[in-house]
This record gives C-alpha cells, sequence and structure tokens, in this order.
C-alpha cells in the first residue's frame, strides 16, 4: 500500500547548521508512529516541516500522494492533517464549548459565513456534543477554559485537534507536563483512535510510546539512528545509549 | 550643481537631527520595550526648555545640558509613574504616550504660547565656511559633527563594551539576561534614560534650523517612526542610514519638486514594508 | 500583540454568549438581557428630540456617529486582536467621497452617495490591507509590533497629505465645505438638522445590528479566535490571513458610514479627519469603552462628545490637554474600559446576585 505520509530527504539548516539532515521514512495508513529522541536530536523541528510551520532547505513531503513541502499550515488540515501542541495552544478566555465550536468549523464551509449566527447553529451545537462526548468533555462544555485544570486542558488539546476529522493526527509530547494516571488515560485514548486515524507523535513518556506505537523511530543528531517495532526498540542497546548518555531516566517532561 | 552640495549638507544636517531623534526612540523601544509616542512632544519640550536657559543666561552649552538632564528626569517620572505598570503592553503604551503627548504639546502652548519661536546659534558658530564660490553655514556643520559624535558613541557602545553586550541579550532574551545576574535593570534604566535625553538634544541642536512651535512633535514623531522602520530596528546603524535616506529625499524632494517632496518619505516607507519589512539594516524580528 | 484587559472573564460578553445557565435558557437570555436595554434606549432616543434643545440632539447626533465610528474599529481591534492606528483614513475617505461626489460631481442622491463612499473605502482598506498585513503575523512577538502600528498611522498621514495635495477635488488645506444635507428621494420631505438627527439614528441603527450579527456570526467567532490564538486557528484550517484582511476592510466600510454621516453633519471635511488626530478620537472611544464589549465604545461616545461639549464651552484653549487626559485617565485607572463595569452592573441587576 501507498503510505499516507511520505518523507524524502528533509534536511533543515539554521545558519551553517543542520538540525536535520536527510531524514526519509514512510507512514502507513492507520499505522501509530513514535518520534523518539533526545533533547535537541531535531523531533520539534522535523515536526514543524511535516506541520508546515517551517519549510525544509532540502528534500519534500508527501501526503496522500500530494506534494505538499510548500504547503501553508491551514491547506494541509483541509487535505486531513492535525496536529496539537506541546505547550497546550488553546482559546483561554472561552468556554469549553466555543473552543470547540471553533476547531469544528476550521474546516467546515460554514467559516466564512459573516450572517449566520454561530452559537444558534444546530448542526454545529450537534458536532460539537459528538465531539466533546467522545473526548469525555460534555461536562465542562460551559467552563472558561483558563479555569480547567492542566489535565483537562491537555484533554482538550488533543480534542481540538480531532475537530477536522483528521486522517493523519500529529501529536507534539501529547502526556507533556501530566501525572502518571493522567498520561495513561491519554495513552489509553490515543489508543483507541480507532484505525482510521494514522498517528505520528513525538513522545518522551515511554509508558506513552510503548503503549501507542506500533513502530518506533529514533532521531539522533538530525538523523534517523534506528526505525523498529517496540520490542526492537527496548532491545537495541544502541537506543540504550543514545537514551542513557544524556538522560537519567525516560521522563516525561519536554 | 554647487547649489546642490549645499543643499546636501542642509539634508545632512537634517538627517543628523533626526537620527538622534530615532536612535532615541529605538533604545527605548529596543532596550525597554517601551512603544513612547510621546518621543515628539519630548523633542519639542526639550527645545523650549533649551530656549528658556537661552533667554535666561544666553548659554548655548548650558541650555543643551539643561535639554538633556530636564528630559531624563522626564523620562525617569514617565517610566516610574506610568509605563512600568504596563509593561509588555505595547498598545496600552501606545495610548498612554499619545495622551500624553497631546498633553505636553497643550501645556508647552499654555506656558510658552502658541507663535513659533526663533533662536539665534551661539556666536562662535554663526556665519558660513566658504568653499570655492560655496557657503556652507557653520552651525549645520556643527550638528553634523555633533551626530557624527553621538553615532560613534552608540556604535562603540553596542559593540565594543558590555553594555553593548548586555542589551543585545536582553533583547533577545530578557528572563535569561537578568538570570545570568547581570543587572539588566540598571543598564536597560540608564540606555532607556539615554534615549529620551538625546530627545532633548536633538530638540535644541534642531532649534536654530527648524524654529520651535507647540505642535511639531506630531510631524517629526511621523518620520522618526518612518526613519525607524526604513532603516530597521536593532542596530545603530541601521538607524543613521534610515535617517539618511529619509533626511536627503526630503530635503532634496523639497528643493526640487517641492509640491510631491511630501510623499516621498511614506512611498519609500510603504516600499520598504512590501518589500523588506525588517528595514535596510535590521535584525530579522520573526 | 499585547493583550487587551482581560481580568474580567465574567465582564466579557464573548465568554457570556457561551455561558448560558439553564435558566437562561427557558426565558431567552438575548430578549431579555439585551434586547429590553436596546429598545429601552432606541425609545429614548427616538423621543429625545421631542424634549430637548436642539442644539442636545445635534450632540445626540455627534455621539451615534462617533459611536459607530469607535465601533467599526473594535471589530478589528476587540475582535480580532488588531489594534488599528490609521482608523481615520477611512473615516475620512467615507466623508470625503460624500463631499467629493455632492459637490463636485453632483450627485444629490444621499443613498447613491453612501454606496458610492463605501466602495471607495472599501477599495482603499483592500488596498492599504496587503502593506499593513505583510508586518502583521503570526502570534505574540512573531512581527515587531511597532511596524503594524507605524503603518496604520502613516496611511491616516499620507491620505491626509494627499488631501492637501490634490487641491481642486478635495479643497487642499481647507477641506471641503458646504455639504448640505441632502433631501431623501422617495421620502418627500426637506432634510432638516432635526430631521438628519432620524437618518443617523436609523443608519447607526442599522450598522450596529449588521456588526452585531458579524461579530456572532461563524465568522465573527474566527476572529475571536484569532485574537486568542492564530496559529492554533491556522492549524484548525483557517487561512487568518485572509480572515484578518477581511475584517480590516470590514472594519473600514462601516468607520466610511460614520465619516459620510459626519461630512453631512458638519457640512465640512478637512484634512485632520483623515489623520491621526481622528484616528486617535476613535482609539480613544474603544479603550475607554473597552475593547471586550460589543458596545462599549458607544458608551465611550456619550461620555466623550459631553466632554467635548463641556471643554468647547468653558475651557476650549485647553481641549487638547483635556483630551490627553482621558487618554491616560482610562489607561491607567479603568484599563477594562467602561463597557465592563456597565455590563458588570447590569448583569447584578438582572440576575440579582453579584457577577
Amino acid at each position: 500500500m501507498a503510505p499516507l505520509l511520505e518523507v524524502k530527504g528533509i534536511s533543515v539548516h539554521f545558519g551553517g547548521l543542520a538540525a536535520v539532515g536527510n531524514v526519509s521514512f514512510g507512514i502507513e495508513p492507520g499505522e501509530r508512529l513514535a518520534l523518539i529522541g533526545p533533547n535537541g536530536a531535531g523531533k520539534t523541528t522535523l515536526f514543524n516541516v511535516l506541520t508546515g510551520q517551517l519549510k525544509p532547505s532540502a528534500g519534500s513531503v508527501y501526503f496522500k500522494g500530494q506534494d505538499i513541502t510548500r504547503a501553508s499550515v491551514f491547506a494541509r488540515t483541509h487535505l486531513g492533517m492535525a496536529r496539537s501542541f506541546q505547550i497546550t495552544s488553546l482559546f483561554p478566555y472561552q468556554t469549553v464549548r466555543v473552543n470547540a465550536l471553533i476547531a469544528l468549523q476550521g474546516t467546515r464551509k460554514g467559516r466564512y459565513n459573516v450572517v449566520r449566527g454561530l452559537m444558534g447553529d444546530k448542526q454545529m451545537q450537534a458536532a460539537v456534543q459528538g465531539l466533546l462526548e467522545s473526548t469525555d468533555l460534555w461536562e465542562l462544555r460551559e467552563e472558561v477554559v483558563s479555569s480547567l485544570a492542566y489535565g483537562q486542558q491537555r484533554k482538550l488539546e488533543i480534542a481540538l485537534s480531532l475537530a477536522s476529522d483528521p486522517e493523519l493526527l500529529l501529536l507534539d509530547e501529547p502526556s507533556c507536563g501530566l501525572t502518571t494516571a493522567e498520561s495513561a488515560d491519554i495513552t489509553t485514548r490515543i489508543r483507541d483512535l480507532g484505525s482510521k486515524i494514522t498517528v505520528l507523535m513525538i513522545a518522551h513518556d515511554m509508558d506513552l510510546v510503548f503503549g501507542v506505537a506500533e513502530r518506533v523511530m529514533l532521531l539522533h543528531y538530525g538523523q534517523i539512528a534506528c526505525v523498529g517495532t517496540c520490542d526492537e526498540i527496548r532491545a537495541n542497546p544502541m537506543v540504550r545509549d543514545i537514551y542513557m548518555g544524556t538522560r537519567k531516566t525516560f521522563g516525561s517532561n519536554g | 550643481m554647487s547649489q546642490a552640495l549645499v543643499t546636501g549638507l542642509n539634508g545632512l544636517s537634517y538627517s543628523f537631527i533626526l537620527f538622534l531623534l530615532a536612535a532615541g526612540f529605538s533604545l527605548t523601544f529596543g532596550v525597554m520595550g517601551v512603544l513612547n509616542l510621546a518621543h515628539g512632544a519630548l523633542f519639542v519640550f526639550g527645545a523650549y526648555v533649551g530656549l528658556q536657559v537661552i533667554e535666561t543666561v544666553n548659554a548655548f552649552w548650558l541650555a543643551t545640558i539643561s535639554a538633556a538632564v530636564a528630559l531624563a528626569v522626564i523620562g525617569f517620572l514617565l517610566y516610574y509613574l506610568f509605563l512600568k505598570r504596563l509593561y509588555n503592553k505595547v498598545p496600552e503604551q501606545a495610548v498612554l504616550t499619545i495622551g500624553l503627548s497631546y498633553m505636553a504639546a497643550n501645556v508647552i502652548q499654555w506656558v510658552w504660547g502658541p507663535r513659533a519661536q526663533i533662536t539665534q546659534a551661539p556666536e562662535i558658530l554663526t556665519g558660513a565656511l566658504k568653499v570655492g564660490g560655496l557657503s556652507f553655514p557653520i552651525y549645520r556643520v556643527f550638528i553634523c559633527g555633533v551626530g557624527l559624535l553621538v553615532l560613534a558613541l552608540l556604535w562603540w557602545i553596542q559593540d565594543r563594551t558590555r553594555w553593548g553586550a548586555i542589551i543585545r541579550a536582553g533583547m533577545d532574551n530578557k528572563e535569561m539576561t537578568v538570570s545570568l545576574g547581570v543587572n539588566y535593570g540598571l543598564v536597560s534604566t540608564l540606555v532607556f534614560l539615554l534615549g529620551i535625553a538625546l530627545a532633548g538634544v536633538a530638540g535644541i541642536l534642531g532649534a536654530p534650523i527648524t524654529g520651535v512651535y507647540p505642535t511639531m512633535g506630531d510631524n517629526l514623531l511621523l518620520l522618526t517612526l518612518i526613519v525607524v522602520v526604513v532603516g530597521g530596528t536593532g542596530y545603530i546603524q541601521g538607524t543613521m542610514l534610515g535617517a539618511l535616506v529619509i533626511g536627503l529625499l526630503d530635503t532634496f524632494g523639497k528643493a526640487y519638486v517641492p509640491k510631491t517632496a511630501l510623499f516621498f518619505a511614506y512611498i519609500l516607507f510603504l516600499i520598504i514594508l512590501l518589500v523588506r519589512p525588517s528595514g535596510l539594516i535590521g535584525r530579522k524580528v520573526f | 500583540m499585547g493583550d487587551s484587559p482581560r481580568e474580567l472573564p465574567a465582564g466579557d460578553t464573548r465568554v457570556a454568549d457561551g455561558t448560558a445557565t439553564s435558566l437562561a435558557r427557558k426565558i431567552p437570555r438575548s430578549l431579555v438581557e439585551i434586547g429590553l436595554p436596546v429598545l429601552v434606549i432606541a425609545v429614548i432616543v427616538l423621543l429625545l428630540p421631542l424634549f430637548i434643545p436642539s442644539f442636545v440632539s445635534s450632540l445626540v447626533s455627534k455621539m451615534m456617529i462617533y459611536g459607530l465610528f469607535g465601533m467599526s474599529l473594535n471589530i478589528i481591534w476587540g475582535y480580532a486582536g488588531i489594534p488599528s492606528f490609521g482608523h481615520a483614513a477611512f473615516f475620512g475617505v467615507g466623508g470625503y467621497a460624500a463631499g467629493i461626489l455632492f459637490l463636485k460631481v453632483g450627485i444629490s442622491n444621499f443613498w447613491l452617495i453612501l454606496l458610492l463612499a463605501i466602495v471607495a473605502a472599501a477599495v482603499v482598506a483592500a488596498i492599504l490591507g496587503f502593506p499593513a498585513f505583510r508586518v502583521f503575523g503570526v502570534g505574540a512577538g512573531a512581527v515587531n509590533p511597532i511596524y503594524f502600528l507605524l503603518a496604520t498611522i502613516a496611511f491616516g498621514e499620507i491620505l491626509s497629505r494627499v488631501a492637501i495635495a490634490v487641491r481642486p477635488v478635495t479643497g487642499g488645506s481647507t477641506g471641503l465645505s458646504g455639504i448640505k444635507k441632502l433631501d431623501l428621494a422617495g421620502f418627500g420631505f426637506r432634510m432638516t438638522s432635526g430631521r438628519y438627527y432620524y437618518l443617523v439614528f436609523f443608519i447607526v441603527v442599522v450598522c450596529l445590528f449588521v456588526m452585531y450579527r458579524v461579530v456572532n456570526s461563524h465568522y465573527g467567532y474566527a476572529l475571536r479566535g484569532i485574537h486568542d490564538n492564530e496559529r492554533r486557528m491556522q492549524a484548525l484550517g483557517y487561512n487568518t490571513w485572509l480572515y484578518k484582511y477581511t475584517s480590516w476592510i470590514i472594519a473600514g466600510v462601516f468607520g466610511s458610514v460614520a465619516g459620510v454621516l459626519f461630512a453631512f453633519f458638519g457640512s465640512t471635511m478637512i484634512p485632520n479627519n483623515l489623520a491621526m488626530v481622528t484616528s486617535d478620537i476613535a482609539f480613544l472611544l474603544v479603550i475607554m469603552g473597552s475593547t471586550t464589549t460589543f458596545f462599549g465604545p458607544l458608551v465611550a461616545s456619550v461620555v466623550y462628545v459631553g466632554v467635548e461639549y463641556l471643554a468647547s464651552l468653558y475651557l476650549p484653549d485647553r481641549w487638547p490637554l483635556i483630551f490627553g487626559a482621558m487618554f491616560v485617565f482610562t489607561i491607567m485607572v479603568i484599563p477594562q474600559g467602561l463597557g465592563v463595569f456597565i455590563l458588570k452592573w447590569w448583569r447584578r441587576l438582572f440576575s440579582g446576585s453579584p457577577a
């Protein structure tokens, strides 16, 4: 089967420094791929190239066979990609409901409608209910986001990424800053997303990685050091060297 | 051709006045993150303080120092009474300082009257240098000299001193610089005051050639802002280049095509925004 | 850009719109809480000229015109988070277009003039929007915020210089005068100052209604989202540039309507109506009224026109001092704006409990 996302020879240079050097890989539809690596390995840079925040110095990115290397952030979302943010990125002064409404209409035709009221739109409200119920946030729908607990904000962070009904979900440290219990909850939620959604995620939290991923890719000094299944990665001595050399534990902080 | 040389000197001296204003403005913005739209009003106030001193004791040099000191004091009050509470709120700072400039212009008019005041340059600096068949007013040469001196001083501070390093580091990452144990607060406050004092120096230096009237601040502020954008923020050489371009463009424009000259600065400004939003020599603001 | 004051989410209509409590859903909240005061104020304003001397009703006309001017700026400042400092450009283009069409072109149909002035302002906004949003990028601090401020200030100044320079058309530095109030074709009566009051009322009410619909529409909520978090909006699929650009044009159009009303109201247009002095009025209204309420600038406009009138009676020479002091007072003492106070007070009255 053709890969859903194909990365060919991506390099990113900052000044003279190569943050990512000639990286190529592909993701099959329905696959769960985790991107790991020590701090400064180039994970976030690579991620930003995939989401369109950053244009690579060389190489190209294909999504569903289409070259999206130069496509804008919002155009990628319309093609079927969605992302979450490592640093929670919500609409803090709005309620959970309004957050969901704004997220849901981002890829819908009505988003340019200047006449029709958003709050009174029954179809949109039904969609909001669907989204919030499936992510267990419905009870909190009238809460202002800035007043929510951090764990709930992280949940909403992922819920907003799901609003566009993406085929490919790019998650940036989804469990960043969460307690063990909350992190386990997020792990289950991502695992249960269903096979229609392909997932690529950056993660430090190894419980999350091994709980979700089918394949793990280790990035080191901007290059792919190794790729394998969870078991292969666990057994690979190089992974231990790279990780142990830079970090004492497989901590969960960013 | 000979006329062009004289116009060139006029343009150059005007450029240096603009440079003093724009450098002061950039310093306050770059170092303290303060968008001081009252900078033009401060220029005018400095000029009037200077004029008052000249009228009382007839000492141009003392007037220049008084203008600088008076503005530094005002800058200090401005910061501690108002701007400190508006840290990082740029639109709010803009609203505050716009309000203050209206107030300042009106108070100046109240105290000194609405009419334009003309002052003479000190006697040593009157007269003209005769080169070939041309005569260059000494006072304008003097302004260029002072301007060059300030440019050299600021350039030296920027590139060669510890202060310059601290300021540059602070512009990149304030928290980090503070956490390195550097007394960023002291350095930035002094540089902020220096920036405002420069407006006073510009005011009194410019008085003999531009004349002084209460509402002149608006127009000068606008030109200052254009100089900052055209030159780019973050480097003193950018500000100088911007001031040169705008000063010469304006002066030559007025000399040769007085009707359309008004627009030259604005049109250049728009072109720069479209083509090179970070200015001619500016740090990338992204 | 720096955020507008947000300490009071309870007083924020944009939050409140989503917080329909179970009680409020039984009685449509909008009907009592919004409809009632709107209706009462509308009736009062309509009946006012019967009881007050004509100079007071002309002040009320001015309040309505400035209120519209401030609220049009609030569409981009308060909702989309774009603090434009050159809004007078659109006010002035609208007013000048009206004056030129009447005096130089010889059109005497008010509605046609209004329509053409709106088109003129929209075209100007569409052109200026390109350089403006070249320097207004994504997220806080992405682009030096000063650049956008400067660009917008410069727009107004450039246009006012154009107005001074193109003397045969615009009247040069003395501007246009003798823009007479026009009879409304088909309505069969002569336009007087007294009747102009009702025309202003009618047009302002229509504009407020349309603006209210816009800011609460799908599009309007997208603007709120861009204000709060532009980066996320892009990730959600929004072409945020297009939203900012179009909202800038929409705000310009409503600003130009205020300008047209103003031109016929005072029967003159001067270059300063395009310049910073006039832009400053608009953002004083927005800041004083509050960026977080829809009606705030209208309230501020009542205060502003009142103060301006009193100053013209007692302290005409000190007006700039008072004008400037209003900025300073607002930003240092009531940074959240009058609109928020009124909203809180009204909520308390309505619900019987502290807001």
